[in-house]
C-alpha cells in the first residue's frame, strides 16, 4: 500500500516540478511575483520576462527532463541486458565515445552532431563488450574494467580534438564535456527530441522482455526469446537515446546507474514497472538537480559535477552489496 | 505418424567443442509419455546431449526431430512450445520476485507485456509445483531446492510437450528430491514426456520408465534381453566395481570394494 502511494507520487511528480522550475533562475526580473503580474497586467518588463520564460527557461527545463529521462531509461535497460547492476552508459564508455563523436562533429562539421555521437557511442559499446568478453561470458568486473579503458581511449581522442580546435570552438567543447545544460535552447531540444523519443519508445516496448533477458541467455532462448537479436535492438535504442543526450548536454556521469537503483527501491526489479518510472523520475530528478545547480551559487556549476558526486557513493554502496566475481 | 512412435528422434548426431569430439554419431529415439533418464559417468557428455536437443548448442552433423519437426527449422518461439529446459545451475543477478521469474516462462506467448491469461497460467504453475507460498519472495533469497522448484514452476507455466531437465535433483536434499520426483511422475501420468539427465543412478532406477547411457561419446540402451540395472550391463558403463542390490523388483547400486 505504501509502495502504491510512492508509485503514484512518482507518476505525478513531473508536473509540479516542471511548473516550479519555470520560476527558478538567477534573473531578478523573472521572479514569481513579476511572472504573476505578467498574466494579470502588462508591465514594462513583460517582453523580457516572456523571453526569459519561453526562450531560456522552458527549453532548458524540457531538455533537462528529456536528458535525465533518457539517461535513466538507457541505464536501466543496459543493466538488464548485461545482467550487471553496476553499469550504465557512462561506465560502458558509451558517453565518452558519444562525446568524442559530438566534439569531432562540432570541430570539423563533417557529420550532424547527433549522428556522429551515435556512431561513436555505438563503437564504444561494441569495443567495451568485445574487450570484456571471454569464453562467451562477460563478467561484471571485466565489463567495468573494459569500460574504463574504452572511456580512457575516447577521452584521450577528445583531448586531441580539443588541441586542434580553434579557441572559440574549444571553449564550447570544454564547457559541454563537463555536462552542462546552461546552453539549452529550442534548437538543441529539436535536434535531440526525435532520437531520444525513438530510443525511449523502443525500450518502453521491450520493458517486460528485459525481465526475460535479465535471467540469462539460456533461460531466454528456451522460453522462446532470441536474446542476441533482442539485446542488439535494445542496445541500439539505448545508445541512440543516451548518445543524443550526450550530444546536447555533455557527459552527465553515473546518472544512468543511480536512478534505476532508486526506482528499484520503489518498484522492485520488475522492469515492466520500473522502465516508465525511470523515464519520468529520471527526468524529474535531473530537473531538480539542475534547479539547484543554477541557484546554489552566483555562477553555474556544471550538472555533471553534481551527478558524479551523488552517483559515486551509490556505486561504492552497490559494489559492496553486489557479489561481483571475476568470472560471473 | 512419426510423432506417435517417438517424441524425439536423433540420427547420426555429432558434436564437437573446441576441436574435441563430445558426441559421435549418435542414434537414439525417445518415447513419448515416459520418464526417460540419461545416465553415465561425469564428463560423458550427458548435459551436452540435452543442450543439443534443447537447441542451446548446435550440432555439426546429424538430424534431430522433435515431435516430427526437424530441429534445425525451429525458431526459438516454435521450439518453446515443444521443449522446455531446466539448467543445472542458474545464477540470478537481480532479486526478481518468484512470481516474476515464473511469469517469464510465458515469454513464447507474450508479444509485449503479459496478459491476465499469462498471470493465471503462472499462478496455476506455481500452485502445481508447490511454490505458491513463495510467490512474493525474492528468488535470490531462496534455498537451492526452492530455486529449483521455482524454475520447474517456470517450465510448467511455459507448458511445453517435452521437458528436458539437466540434473533436476542433484543439489537437493532428500525431501526435495522426493518432492521433485513425485511431481515428475505426476506430470508423466498426465501425458508429459520428460527426459532428465541424472547423476544418481539409484534415483533413476527407482522411478524411471526408460534409461539411456552415455559411454565413449555414444548413447546406448540396454539390450532387450537384460534390464538396465543388471550388474553385467552396468559394469560396461561405469568403471570400477559396483554391486546391485535387488529392491522393489528393480535394483539399487552401491560401490563394491574388494
Amino acid at each position: 500500500m505504501n509502495r502504491r502511494i510512492i508509485h503514484l507520487v512518482f507518476y505525478i511528480l513531473p508536473l509540479p516540478v516542471i511548473l516550479a522550475s519555470l520560476f527558478i533562475g538567477p534573473s531578478h526580473t523573472a521572479t514569481l511575483g513579476s511572472i504573476m503580474d505578467l498574466f494579470l497586467k502588462n508591465s514594462d518588463d513583460s517582453d523580457l520576462i516572456k523571453s526569459i520564460i519561453f526562450d531560456v527557461r522552458l527549453p532548458r527545463i524540457l531538455l533537462s527532463f528529456l536528458v535525465g529521462g533518457s539517461l535513466a531509461i538507457s541505464g536501466c535497460s543496459i543493466q538488464a541486458i548485461f545482467r550487471n547492476p553496476l553499469t550504465d552508459s557512462y561506465i560502458l564508455g558509451l558517453s565518452s565515445g558519444a562525446a568524442f563523436g559530438a566534439a569531432l562533429a562540432l570541430a570539423y562539421a563533417f557529420l550532424p552532431v547527433q549522428l556522429s555521437a551515435f556512431i561513436f557511442g555505438l563503437m564504444a559499446v561494441a569495443l567495451s563488450y568485445f574487450t570484456a568478453r571471454k569464453n562467451k561470458n562477460v563478467s561484471i568486473v571485466s565489463l567495468i574494467l573494459s569500460g574504463i579503458i574504452v572511456s580512457g581511449i575516447f577521452t584521450a581522442l577528445l583531448t586531441i580534438v580539443q588541441f586542434f580546435s580553434d579557441p572559440f570552438k574549444l571553449q564550447s567543447i570544454v564547457h559541454w564535456t563537463m555536462g552542462n545544460l546552461h546552453n539549452a535552447n529550442w534548437v538543441k531540444l529539436r535536434s535531440s527530441v526525435i532520437p531520444i523519443t525513438i530510443g525511449v519508445f523502443v525500450i518502453f516496448v521491450y520493458r517486460w522482455r528485459l525481465n526475460v533477458l535479465a535471467l540469462g541467455d539460456d533461460e531466454a532462448k528456451t522460453v522462446g526469446i532470441n536474446p542476441e537479436r533482442d539485446k542488439i535492438i535494445i542496445l541500439i535504442a539505448a545508445t541512440l537515446a543516451s548518445s543524443s543526450a550526450v550530444a546536447v548536454a555533455g557527459i552527465i556521469g553515473l546518472y544512468g546507474l543511480m536512478v534505476p537503483h532508486m526506482i528499484r527501491m520503489v518498484t522492485g526489479p520488475d522492469n515492466q514497472k520500473s522502465i516508465p518510472l525511470n523515464f519520468l523520475f529520471g527526468g524529474t530528478f535531473l530537473l531538480i538537480i539542475d534547479d539547484f545547480s543554477r541557484t546554489i551559487s552566483s555562477f553555474e556549476i556544471p550538472i555533471g559535477v553534481f551527478t558524479m558526486l551523488l552517483g559515486a557513493p551509490f556505486f561504492i554502496y552497490l559494489m559492496k552489496k553486489t557479489n561481483i566475481g571475476w568470472n560471473s | 505418424m512419426e510423432q506417435l512412435n517417438n517424441a524425439i528422434t536423433v540420427s547420426n548426431l555429432s558434436f564437437s567443442y573446441n576441436g574435441s569430439v563430445i558426441l559421435n554419431d549418435l542414434n537414439i529415439d525417445i518415447k513419448p509419455g515416459k520418464l526417460t533418464f540419461i545416465l553415465g559417468q561425469n564428463g560423458s557428455g550427458k548435459s551436452t546431449f540435452l543442450k543439443v536437443i534443447a537447441g542451446l548448442l548446435v550440432s555439426q552433423k546429424g538430424v534431430i526431430k522433435i515431435l516430427g519437426n526437424a530441429s534445425d527449422n525451429l525458431n526459438f518461439t516454435d521450439r518453446s512450445k515443444l521443449t522446455g529446459f531446466l539448467n543445472q545451475h542458474h545464477k540470478a543477478i537481480f532479486p526478481f520476485s518468484v512470481e516474476d521469474v515464473v511469469l517469464t516462462g510465458r515469454a513464447g506467448f507474450i508479444r509485449y507485456v503479459p496478459k491476465e491469461a499469462d498471470k493465471t497460467a503462472s499462478y496455476n504453475a506455481m500452485s502445481k509445483a508447490g511454490v505458491l507460498h513463495l510467490r512474493n519472495r525474492n528468488y535470490t533469497e531462496l534455498s537451492g531446492g526452492e530455486q529449483q522448484m521455482v524454475m520447474i514452476a517456470r517450465l510448467l507455466a511455459q507448458n511445453p510437450q517435452i521437458l528436458l531437465l539437466d540434473e533436476p535433483t542433484t543439489h537437493l536434499d532428500i525431501s526435495n528430491q522426493s518432492h521433485v520426483l513425485s511431481l515428475l511422475k505426476q506430470l508423466v501420468s498426465e501425458g508429459m514426456t520428460i527426459v532428465a539427465v541424472m547423476h544418481d543412478p539409484n534415483l533413476a532406477f527407482l522411478y524411471g520408465d526408460d534409461f539411456l547411457f552415455m559411454k565413449n561419446r555414444k548413447i546406448i540402451r540396454a539390450d532387450e534381453s537384460m534390464q538396465a540395472w543388471d550388474t553385467d550391463f552396468l559394469k560396461t558403463i561405469y568403471e570400477g566395481n559396483i554391486q546391485s542390490i535387488p529392491f522393489n523388483g528393480r535394483a539399487l547400486l552401491v560401490p563394491y570394494l574388494n
